[in-house]
């Protein structure tokens, strides 16, 4: 089964500008990692926006864990989200919440009671190695341990898919690579990861499917693949 | 959903502690702006009782003719008594009316020894339930059958002080339309100042909505927290109110506001200003809360758009 099928999407934010994405075909079947990479401006942002459905396609079709994205209601649209963990280069944590309240938001949307909040998210956070720092907010916390504490948010209710868009962007390598570990053992429990990011290092360090994007357009697609050639070359 | 309720107001009152510069700021401005509202809506009630007590002076005395038979001024009173307009009628014999001059002149009854025998004339004084039909009822008076056997000169013994009560009415009217505008104008205004300190505050945490919609939170559950808090705000605000507004009040009737309108010349009556006074405070805080949750519902309109 599919997680998610992109078919033939093209995106056009502004009538007569260049596509964001021109075209373009992508699957993504159940338990799969995939690296989307690409340069700025190559689209990978655009793609997750259309699978949190924050925007629709121009052409072609979106449909995540079956559900075609065009066609949602308004009102199933916060229920879409619940099913996809999200974690982004800049946290997105709520600032006025401890990591614990943050975590805890996840279940409170989706109704959880209290009993199950008080067992899970202490369990998510030791889990992500955050055992100490639960009533932290995310301001007396490093780059790092935010970004655990979104991890910990987006898998706490242990969503089918989990879409990372630069996980790793704002972090040291030693620290990207404890946040890639964390993901990868996520993806071993059967979660699908979606990973987008502009980091050689990571991608060619873990050898997972490489998706390539370039203006737009999906230029490469490999099994246990690298970041590529050119970029290499310029560096 | 009672359940998820305690959640929601928990979330309003840590979130109100934890941005406590806006939540003051808010909480100040509603006080301000009610306080405005609520002073200068308790000093029109004064006022539009003082413009109630002089219209209520205004009445209709008919001089009748010293000849009139008894009967036909009885028969006169008993009419005019039945109709709708008319609260009272007194019957102030010839006797009476030199009494109530006396009582008048009591202290210089010289300007009195000097008349010759009794001058004045009976009447009947008429009281009216709303005093600005006083033309008409005079009218009315004239155009009565047989009333040249009762009143010498109709036209000129119908007397209701026809040169002021017209000018008094015009007064009157301009001063309660100044009040209802002013008070409609700072009603307005509050309402703009408000539900604009809760967009501010509502906007420099617009981040906040944007993450919650991401993590799968509904509309309702983000407006909920939102609006609690500024029903909480508004409830604060319109509360610090009412208690500056109630020791205002006790210390104006304490030093007997009631007496001194009694010595200008005006009777007030105490029960129904009060009771108007409690309805004002019951308003000002339904106003606060309404406008508190209104204005988070309208602030996050914007940042809920799918």
């Amino acid at each position: 089964m599919n997680v998610i099928e992109v078919r033939k999407v093209t995106k056009i934010y502004e009538e007569g500008d260049k596509p964001a994405l021109d075209a373009v075909d992508f699957y993504v079947s159940k338990g799969e990692f995939v690296f989307l990479v690409g340069p700025s401006g190559s689209g990978k942002s655009t793609f997750i926006r259309l699978l949190l459905r924050e925007i629709l396609p121009t052409k072609g079709e979106v449909y995540v864990a079956g559900q075609n994205i065009a066609r949602l209601r308004p009102w199933k649209i916060p229920r879409l989200r619940r099913s996809i963990g999200c974690v982004f280069q800049d946290f997105k944590l709520l600032p006025n919440k401890t990591a614990f309240e943050n975590v805890a938001f996840a279940l409170e949307v989706i109704n959880r009671p209290a009993h199950i909040i008080r067992t899970q998210v202490p369990e998510v956070l030791n889990l992500v190695g955050l055992g100490e720092k639960f009533n932290s907010y995310p301001d007396e916390l490093s780059g790092g341990e935010q970004q655990r504490v979104s991890i910990a948010r987006s898998f706490v209710n242990r969503p089918p898919l989990l879409l990372a868009d630069e996980p790793t962007g704002n972090l040291d390598p030693a620290t990207s690579q404890e946040i890639m570990s964390l993901l990868n053992r996520i993806n071993r429990t059967g979660t699908t990861v979606v990973v987008a990011t502009h980091d050689r290092e990571i991608v060619n360090a873990w050898r997972k499917r490489v998706v390539a994007l370039e203006g737009g357009k999906i230029v490469r697609d490999q099994t246990r693949g690298v970041y590529g050639y050119e970029e290499q070359e310029l560096i | 959903m009672r359940k998820k309720m305690v959640y929601f107001i928990k979330e309003a009152f840590t979130s109100f502690k934890r941005n406590l510069v806006m939540s003051i700021a808010a909480v100040s401005t509603v006080f301000l702006t009610l306080f405005l509202v609520g002073s200068f809506t308790f000093l029109a009630f004064i006022g539009s009782k003082l413009i109630d007590a002089q219209e209520k002076k205004v009445e209709i005395e008919v001089f009748l003719s010293e000849s009139a038979p008894s009967e036909k001024i009885q028969g006169l009173q008993n009419r005019i008594v039945t109709w709708s307009e008319v609260s009272r009628v007194r019957y102030v014999s010839k006797n009476d009316a030199l009494k109530r001059l006396k009582s008048m002149f009591k202290d210089a009854p010289e300007i009195l020894e000097e008349l010759p025998g009794n001058p004045l004339s009976p009447s009947l004084q008429v009281r009216l339930k709303d005093t600005r039909k006083v033309e008409s009822v005079a009218l009315k008076i004239k155009k009565q059958p047989h009333v040249k056997e009762i009143i010498n000169d109709p036209d000129k013994d119908v007397k209701y002080g026809q040169k002021y009560v017209p000018k008094l009415f015009a007064v009157t009217r301009i001063f309660r339309w100044a009040g209802i505008g002013t008070i409609s104008l700072l009603g307005f205004a509050s309402l703009v100042l408000i539900v604009n300190t809760i967009r501010l505050a509502i906007f420099s945490r617009r981040r906040e909505v944007a993450i919650m919609r991401l993590v799968g939170a509904s509309n309702w559950f983000i407006r909920w927290p939102f609006m609690l808090e500024g029903i909480f705000q508004g409830l604060i605000g319109a509360f610090l109110t009412v208690v500056i507004l109630f020791i205002i009040k006790t210390s104006l009737f304490k030093y007997q506001i009631i007496q001194f309108f009694t010595w200008l010349g005006v009777s007030m009556d105490y029960q129904p200003l009060l009771s108007q006074f409690y309805i004002l405070l019951l308003a000002l805080i339904l106003g606060g809360i309404i406008i508190g949750a209104t204005g988070s519902a309208i602030a996050l309109r914007r940042f809920l758009k799918v």
